[in-house]
């Protein structure tokens, strides 16, 4: 999954407005980030790409650059 | 060729991008319509995310004239995933919603307290989200099949009490939820036996929980086994353990589906009529091309589908919907399909109505309506072909649009995805209208045979039997009010419990207008409404209702002058009566000063009428007047 596909995926699902810098702009500063997106997040790209997503470990990171580095690396 | 008109969602996003979404918010319900007819789901699931959003202001600043509608939430678990789903159901159906959600598990405080937002008295629906943990929670570590059996009682118990008391302390309807049992619970206990006595356990909290709803008409109970069963998860096991959300996004987008058909059977926009297609919608095949020996119901793989739908059509018939078919065919061997085709399950007289012609289907569903004097908007239309549908949704959008496809094993599944027929309880008046309505036509003949309308109402011989509305009236008035639109004078919808409570009150009147005639008895057909003042010397109708099956025969009119003389008999000295316009009622704003009551004032909700009750009116010639009210009309 490129960067482009995960922010158009962000954007589709959740519905946020993001443009491509707040990708790695801590949570704080996302546009009303909270964890239920996160979660909601990790559903869509599992649909989109199969393949199962170690969220356990996602909950710890504190940016969608370091989400993207786990989910790109699944 | 390439597709390049815009998705219904694309259409929603750049709506919103231009800024323009709260000005065009009619337009928003038949985009959504148009997602789930066309099975987009996931864009169904995005279209509720950017909904959500939308400032519930603004709309209502832009198009004040919108509906709208507040519900309640409150829940032991993470429920917020609900807002979204709710908010794009309820838009669906043209309802603007707004979503309260009460503090995590907080159901009991919000249950028990008379100042929480669930008491609030805007509320129309207060949900109470009841989840696996609800139980599990309670039945310690570790635990038996003993400690879940005295929970899930204990927890009943709990339930019961609360619910009852805040139907009695709040005015929102209270929907509560069955609840699955999960695997995960059932197989921690390593031994059958105990795995069966949970089980048992288990359903017995459930059936419980329906039996509430049994009990009280303002509990309604969304049984949420059927989705499981439909395949849809009861929960996504990492979002429970980390986010604490018990019931999963998909199984809560189910109830939220369940809960805008609930809410819509509530207003009364329950649908009355269903107009299916007949090739490949009710038989497999083309008759005007593969003659009646080429199309099949029956004995086929397909043919077998075929006819299972047409049994799932006739139940629905069964229970009072009336059954129209439009279809382009020539009139007469569709008929004749219907009359001696040995794989048909619903017959000609399973129909009120056949439009079998080659006139565009917009153009037939409004022949059909105006037909049986009933509003375009009760009717659902079921058809396989994806451009008749289309035409049907562009042309009338307030029509209810099935889209079949060229699969017929799930023609049923997608026919009942929406309850659109749904109603609260069925009366006697459901089970007999097909049978009403075949009558109708009988009746049109004689109006064609006759020379002139008061021969033909002299030869009807019309019956009203007018009384007090009993115990056994009270489901059949509450129906009427809450579904009759064009003979409804004031709109003041009533439930059960609204009517019981009047019928059961020295201070109010609750009359019941039962009609008959020679071609048989209609049953109870409409209900008068009124209030006497402490001293009984006034009389204020509140509202009048009559079924559309019945107008202008004479029937209101016999009624009026009954409750008149009534009226005088009984020494009240002034009735007061009322109209308050809306979209469906312009043919009767005249009612009252044709009947003699004179315009005493006109507020913003519309005019209101006295009666001195010097002249009193007189039942109409032909009608057969049977009061049981003290005081004889002339």
């Amino acid at each position: 999954m490129t960067k482009e596909d995960f922010i158009h995926l962000v954007r589709d699902e959740l519905d946020l407005p993001l443009g491509a810098d707040d990708l790695s702009a801590d949570f704080d500063h996302v546009v009303s980030w909270d964890s239920m997106h996160m979660l909601r997040l990790v559903s869509a790209v599992e649909r989109e790409t199969g393949t199962r997503v170690p969220v356990g470990r996602l909950l710890a990171d504190r940016s969608l650059a370091a989400i993207y580095e786990r989910v790109s690396a699944a | 060729m390439r597709e390049t008109r815009k998705s219904p969602l694309e259409t929603l996003r750049a709506l919103r991008a231009d800024g323009t979404l709260a000005d065009n918010y009619p337009s928003v319900a038949p985009l959504l319509a148009a997602m789930v007819s066309g099975g987009a789901e996931s864009d169904f699931r995005r279209a509720g995310n950017l909904l959500v959003q939308l400032d519930r202001q603004a709309v209502l600043t832009a198009r004040p004239e919108t509906e709208t509608a507040v519900v309640a939430l409150t829940g032991h678990s993470t429920i917020g995933g609900v807002r979204a789903p709710l908010t794009a159901e309820f838009a669906r159906h043209g309802v603007l919603v707004e979503n309260r959600l009460g503090d995590f598990d907080a159901y009991l405080r919000d249950l028990c307290d008379p100042t929480s937002a669930l008491h609030a008295p805007d509320v129309d629906l207060a949900l109470w989200i009841l989840d696996p943990q609800t139980l599990t929670d309670e039945t310690g570590t570790p635990w038996q099949a003993d400690d879940l059996v005295r929970t899930a009682e204990r927890k009943l118990a709990q339930i019961e009490h609360l619910a009852t008391a805040f139907t009695r302390n709040a005015t929102a309807a209270l929907v509560l939820n069955t609840v699955p049992l999960p695997r995960s619970v059932t197989h921690q206990l390593i031994d059958h036996e105990s795995r069966a006595r949970a089980g048992i356990a288990w359903r017995d909290f459930n059936c419980g929980l329906l039996r509430l709803a049994l009990g009280n008409p303002r509990i309604h109970v969304v049984d949420l086994d059927p989705l499981v069963a439909a395949g849809v998860p009861l929960d996504e096991p990492r979002m429970a353990a980390y986010a604490k959300a018990s019931l999963g996004d998909d199984l809560l987008a189910g109830y939220a589906r369940e809960v805008a058909h609930l809410s819509r059977m509530l207003r009364g926009r329950t649908k009355k009529v269903l107009v299916v297609d007949a090739d490949n919608t009710l038989w497999d095949g083309i008759l005007g091309d593969d003659g009646p020996d080429g199309i099949a119901a029956a004995t086929t793989f397909r043919g077998e589908a075929f006819g299972s739908f047409q049994r799932a059509v006739q139940q629905i018939g069964s229970q009072g919907i009336l059954l129209a078919i439009s279809s382009k065919n020539d009139h007469e061997p569709v008929v004749q399909v219907l009359k001696d085709h040995p794989d048909m399950v619903l017959r000609e007289c399973d129909f009120a109505r056949v439009n079998a012609n080659w006139q565009p289907k917009d153009d037939n569903l409004r022949d059909i309506a105006e037909r049986l004097n009933l509003g375009i908007d009760s009717f659902v239309f079921a058809d396989d072909s994806p451009f008749e549908c289309g035409l049907v949704a562009d042309s009338l959008p307030q029509v209810a649009v099935v889209r079949l496809d060229e699969e017929p094993a799930l023609h049923i599944e997608k026919l009942l995805a929406d309850g659109w027929f749904d109603t609260a309880r069925l009366t006697d008046e459901d089970r007999a209208r097909a049978a009403l309505y075949r009558t109708e036509s009988e009746r049109a003949e004689l109006q064609e045979n006759s020379g002139s309308l008061e021969e033909y109402l002299q030869g009807l011989g019309v019956r009203v039997r007018l009384a007090e509305a009993t115990a056994g009236d009270i489901d059949r008035v509450a129906q009427l009010s809450l579904r009759a639109n064009q003979f409804n004078l004031t709109t003041v919808r009533l439930g059960v419990e609204d009517v019981t409570a009047r019928a059961g009150d020295p201070g109010h009147l609750v009359l019941t207008i039962r009609s008959g005639d020679r071609f048989g008895d209609n049953g109870v057909v409409g209900a008068v409404f009124a209030r006497r003042t402490a001293d009984g010397t006034e009389l204020h109708v509140e509202n009048m209702l009559l079924s559309c099956r019945v107008f202008a025969r004479g029937i209101e009119q016999a009624t009026v002058a009954s409750l008149l003389a009534h009226a005088r008999a009984t020494g009240t000295r002034t009735v007061h009566a009322s109209y308050r316009p809306t979209a469906k009622n312009r043919n009767v704003r005249d009612f009252w000063p044709s009947m003699g009551f004179a315009t005493t004032s006109t507020t913003d909700d519309g005019p209101r009428f006295h009666h001195d009750l010097a002249d009193l009116p007189t039942v109409p010639a032909h009608i057969l007047l049977d009061s049981s009210l003290e005081g004889t009309a002339s």
